[in-house]
């Protein structure tokens, strides 16, 4: 369940999506540099997804399929998934995918997203463990957020485990829980 | 108390599994004379010289470090076992031998503690310590394929508590990113974005906001 | 050790050989790995509490009477690992109320304690009212309520726990998972999704670790 808060789900809606209007609309200023207030039908603007998601319910506009999961993208997926810079194409790219999937009528996205997070998760699962202490290599920049966190969640489970195999004082009590609860000092 | 960790990060700090496997069950053999130790967590002793007798990890340490008995390492962390250990985990790819599910943290903490009271100490150190490291490259190798199998649940058979504590936020979310893929919400549906929306109000009052929101009040007052 | 643990968390049978130490523990663990907050284990938090005070005063008399110092301090670590657990039980479900308050409120009050259910009617109400004076009041009506959007949906402002988080879990008797294809083997560590196993974990029949 989406949580309204999250603000990675915030940003994700801004996500840009290109739409065509159905219909004309007035008082509308969608392109500052335009002189009119006025939208004609047939007009390709790109919205956020929050917008264009409310329009497209109202039937004003249709979404067409955004650039980052266009035939290209799929192709250079299905080729070298992990050699991909999903980042600069979007950050949010999975979320956006099941997001946007239903709008556009897609029904293989389910399975496309899913192919292309399973060959990605691989390389992120073996750089994430072997490089544990190693600076960031160019895969990291390639990483969309998800798979960044995957990515840190891996890493840091691993340093945890290492600062705790090194050890330390272990236990030591803070001086307030020795104390009795009863005492009334 | 320290080593409380973040409940959205992992769910166990190291120190929070080594509490739990300190209350595993150990030989001692004291020392001294004490009487029995009826505590909360179980009753303990009497204890004699020379007598062993079976108490939890924590409390043969604790009394370890006072000078008060030596602790017996348990069974399997014999060089024969350890060494028969290694050579089978080494000999199978996928399946992992069978030791306690504390043997990490049991064996660190005896390292540390009672290093005199385990002969051999260097070989055995090391034995577990190649264990442990040939265990968590498997596990590193089944996960990365993982996904072949029922992608809504893994079985970890035979994994130790702190090789699952270790690869749980990872599993964890990678797992939940190819269950949210692979579900049927993705099939079609005008209504399946549930998240946040503004709502289609009629006479919304002007208010300043941005640039997006004012086209958006426009349009529903236009339609 | 974690083998053969009983269902019968809260049921105090006198067969039962666990320690009411060990049923801490083992309701503290669950509570650390499910998403959601579970039901408050009133009866043995109430045991556990009479059984730390009276632990409090025999040391304490101990103490007085010139008892040996180790045994004494054995005593006291004993005591100090249980009030560890009760502490961590208790500080985890707070911090559940705090991240879940509105849901929880509204959704599982009958899980909480006495206590937990005043200190979630504050938190709710606190936050509430900050929210209010702080922003919500001075926005139209129709975007003054801290719970939904608008005024015919649900609430879904409202942060609830995520059931579809994986968690780690065992079961003594074969098992299986809602809605999931496969059979739980007895006595093998899973990662499954929480809402598959949910109902079982409620009754005591799978253990979270």
């Amino acid at each position: 369940m989406a949580n309204y808060y999250d603000i990675d789900d915030i940003i994700m809606e801004q996500q840009l999506v290109p739409v065509v209007f159905q219909k004309a609309v007035n008082g509308v200023e969608i392109d500052p540099s335009a002189e009119t207030d006025y939208v004609e039908a047939g007009s390709k603007v790109e919205l956020p997804l929050w917008l264009a998601y409310e329009l497209h319910l109202k039937q004003v506009v249709k979404m067409k399929v955004p650039a980052c999961f266009n035939h290209r993208t799929k192709l250079e997926l299905g080729a070298d998934g992990a050699a991909v810079d999903l980042r600069s194409r979007c950050l949010y790219f999975y979320e956006f995918g099941c997001k946007i999937a239903p709008l556009i009528g897609d029904r293989d996205m389910g399975s496309f997203l899913l192919s292309a997070f399973r060959t990605r998760y691989q390389q992120i699962l073996a750089k994430a463990h072997n490089a544990a202490f190693t600076a960031p290599s160019k895969l990291l920049s390639f990483l969309t957020k998800e798979e960044t966190n995957l990515y840190e969640a891996a890493q840091s489970s691993m340093a945890a485990f290492k600062k705790w195999r090194i050890g330390g004082p272990r236990f030591e009590r803070a001086s307030v829980l020795g104390r009795k609860r009863k005492s009334t000092d | 108390m320290a080593g409380q960790t973040d409940p959205s990060l992992s769910i166990f700090s190291g120190e929070e599994v080594e509490f739990m496997a300190e209350d595993e069950m150990v030989e001692i053999v004291p020392n001294m004379r004490m009487d029995p130790l009826n505590m909360l967590c179980g009753d303990f002793g009497p204890f004699y010289p020379q007598m062993a007798t079976q108490v939890p990890l924590w409390l043969a340490i604790a009394m370890k470090k006072r000078g008060k008995c030596t602790i017996r390492p348990p069974e399997w962390m014999s060089i024969e076992n350890l060494t028969r250990i290694l050579e089978a985990e080494r000999d199978s790819q996928a399946a992992f031998q069978v030791l306690p599910f504390h043997y990490v943290e049991i064996s660190s903490l005896l390292f540390e503690y009672a290093p005199d009271d385990i002969p051999d100490i260097y070989m055995v150190r090391s034995l577990i310590n190649d264990i442990r490291d040939v265990r968590f490259h498997k596990v590193e190798t089944s996960l990365e394929s993982f996904e072949e199998a029922h992608s809504s649940a893994v079985m970890v058979k035979d994994l130790s508590a702190m090789e699952v504590n270790l690869v749980r936020p990872f599993v964890g979310r990678a797992l939940q990113a190819f269950y949210k893929h692979g579900s049927p919400e993705l099939v079609p549906n005008p209504d399946g974005m549930s998240a946040r929306r503004l709502q289609a109000t009629d006479n919304i009052p002007r208010i300043d906001w941005n640039k997006f929101y004012i086209a958006y009040r426009l349009l529903s007052h236009a339609l | 050790m974690d083998s053969g643990l009983d269902s019968g968390l809260d049921s105090g049978s006198t067969e039962d050989y666990e320690t009411d130490v060990e049923l801490l523990k083992r309701a503290w663990r669950q509570e650390k790995s499910a998403p959601e907050i579970l039901q408050f284990e009133s009866a043995l938090v109430r045991r556990i509490v009479e059984q730390i005070q009276l632990m409090e005063e025999t040391v304490e008399e101990f103490t007085d009477s010139g008892i040996d110092p180790l045994t004494v301090s054995l005593y006291q670590m004993d005591l100090d690992r249980t009030q560890f657990l009760l502490r961590s039980y208790f500080r985890i479900r707070l911090q559940k109320i705090e991240k879940y308050m509105f849901h929880i409120r509204d959704n599982a009050e009958s899980h909480l304690s006495e206590k937990e259910k005043v200190f979630v009617e504050r938190c709710c109400a606190d936050l509430q009212t900050h929210l209010e004076k702080s922003v919500l009041l001075q926005l139209p009506s129709t975007y003054q309520s801290v719970f939904r959007q608008s005024s015919e949906k649900e609430t879904d402002m409202v942060p609830r726990p995520h059931l579809d988080t994986f968690v780690v879990c065992k079961t003594n008797a074969s098992q299986r998972p809602l809605d999931e294809p496969f059979e739980m083997e007895p006595n093998v560590l899973y990662f499954v999704r929480y809402k598959a196993v949910k109902k079982f974990v409620e009754e005591g029949k799978i253990d979270l670790y």
